[in-house]
């Protein structure tokens, strides 16, 4: 069992305008690896298969159980967390490499702040701030608590974008999980105060009528929202609010 | 410059996706036009087109002749055909290459059903469009004028789909067409929050395969009639004798 090992390839990158380079890393087995603890591994002892010294490999993780949302990357050419990729379900040698929609930062680290952009974009918040307290809210129906709670597992790990074919800069669509999130908060009794100004950000170019409909946003999202779903709800909503607009504006 | 009210902080995109533009341009109008020609006229018409007026040629040149010349007496034909098909499919294709041009398809990473089709719709769009520029063409443009001779229809259709070849394009064609107005009232619903839920998805999604059978069965039948009849006249004699028999001759 000692001889047995893990080969990766990984895709490097120094700063954000550097040519990306492969480099390859070898690592002795073990039971219950994944890809987060071989970064680790390896920023523990940074040499190449060949022996030459490296820097160790950047990358963005946080809670090692899926629920963070920093670790997403491409694994064997497929966005999905590094944490929750188990080393003995993967076909050797592992290629990672950075998210491909994003810009890189260094190695695996790449700037997502596009989503946060784009929840900004359409208020996925509830308006509670104030100068004195507004007591408590209203109560929500056990039905509803149960439509938005799978919406609330969002861990922003931006999946959904990446995998989406229209994500891209030529349409600069905000993607599946900001308009999920609108969903989430126009449900919410208190949340609903700005569901016009959501439904219309969505209106705008880049908005929800960039969705082709490839639903490789929910086959991929690893916290199994319903996105699809989503877009088709707040697409009726979208269209509802464009028809009202058009007669009562 | 400080973000103030009137002038807020807007977030400069350093590289990649751009952020939402809320409230900027107008392509949610123009890609919900894009969305509802395909139903409306397009896809009606196609309705119309395999399931009513070519499926007619099932019974025989006379009928065939009939439909024709019932089609041409409609009033304002030319208006009718140029705002209620050619502008529309000319609409709808043009907005689709321009949408076709902007995705980035990545099948090969992510072989999933929906991808698949999402790439298919793209394709069979772009088939049916150089097939339907041909069809018209050649039916409305070229040869003997059947809105005044519909009794010329029925031989004039055969005499295209003599050349194996283009019988094929026309099958391929036919077949292209179907399947993107049928898959596109899957995604016109989706689209429009008509039927967002799971299982009214998968529930249409059956009914559109079955749509798309019964438009690509319909219209390979009436393809195949046109083969199997023997050749009609497309001279204007010929055509009277196959719209009102044999005793309609001078």
């Amino acid at each position: 069992m000692a001889d047995k090992k893990v080969l990766f390839k990984i895709k490097r990158q120094a700063s954000p305008s550097a040519e990306p380079v492969w480099e390859e890393f070898e690592l002795n087995w073990h039971p219950g690896m994944n890809v987060i603890s071989s970064l680790m591994e390896i920023a523990a002892n940074p040499q190449t298969k060949d022996g030459k010294t490296t820097a160790p490999v950047t990358y963005d993780s946080n809670c090692l159980e899926e629920v963070c949302g920093s670790c997403a990357m491409l694994i064997n050419g497929r966005a999905r967390m590094a944490c929750s990729a188990l080393i003995d379900k993967l076909e050797q040698p592992i290629r990672i490499e950075p998210l491909s929609k994003f810009p890189v930062v260094r190695d695996l680290a790449v700037d997502r702040s596009v989503l946060f952009e784009n929840l900004k974009a359409v208020k996925a918040w509830v308006p509670v701030d104030g100068t004195y307290d507004l007591g408590s809210g209203p109560r929500q129906s056990m039905q509803n608590q149960e439509m938005t709670y799978p919406l609330s597992r969002c861990i922003s790990c931006c999946c959904c974008m990446e995998v989406c074919p229209q994500f891209n800069e030529d349409t600069g669509f905000v993607g599946a999980a900001a308009i999920s999130q609108v969903r989430l908060f126009n449900a919410h009794p208190t949340g609903a105060a700005l569901k016009q100004d959501r439904l219309a950000a969505l209106m705008g170019d880049g908005g929800i009528q960039e969705c082709g409909y490839a639903q490789n946003c929910v086959e991929i999202c690893p916290k199994d929202i319903p996105l699809t779903q989503s877009i088709s709800q707040v697409a009726g909503d979208v269209m509802k609010q464009a028809i009202t607009d058009l007669f009562r504006k | 410059m400080a973000a103030t009210a009137s002038s807020p902080a807007v977030p400069q995109a350093k590289a990649g996706v751009a952020p939402l533009r809320a409230g900027q341009g107008h392509s949610f109008l123009l890609r919900r036009l894009h969305s509802l020609t395909g139903i409306i006229p397009v896809g009606a018409f196609l309705f119309e087109h395999i399931l009513v007026s070519n499926a007619t040629a099932i019974s025989g040149p006379a009928a065939y002749a009939h439909q024709v010349r019932f089609l041409a007496s409609l009033p304002l034909v030319p208006v009718l055909e140029l705002f209620g098909v050619w502008l529309p499919i000319l609409f709808h294709a043009i907005v689709g290459f321009y949408i076709w041009y902007r995705g980035d398809a990545n099948l090969v990473a992510y072989p999933w059903a929906g991808n698949w089709m999402y790439t298919l719709q793209r394709w069979t769009g772009g088939i049916a469009f150089v097939y339907i520029l041909w069809h018209t063409y050649t039916m409305r443009f070229t040869g003997i004028d059947l809105h005044e001779h519909p009794g010329a229809s029925f031989g004039k259709v055969q005499n295209e789909v003599v050349a194996p070849l283009l019988l094929a394009f026309y099958a391929v064609g036919l077949i292209a067409a179907s399947w993107h107005f049928a898959y596109g009232i899957w995604l016109f619903c989706a689209k429009w929050g008509i039927t967002p839920g799971e299982k009214a998805q998968k529930r249409l999604l059956v009914a559109c395969l079955g749509f798309f059978l019964v438009l690509s069965g319909v219209g390979l039948a009436s393809l195949t009639s046109f083969r199997s009849h023997p050749q009609q006249p497309t001279d204007p004699a010929g055509a009277r004798i196959v719209e009102m028999g044999p005793g309609a001759t001078e």
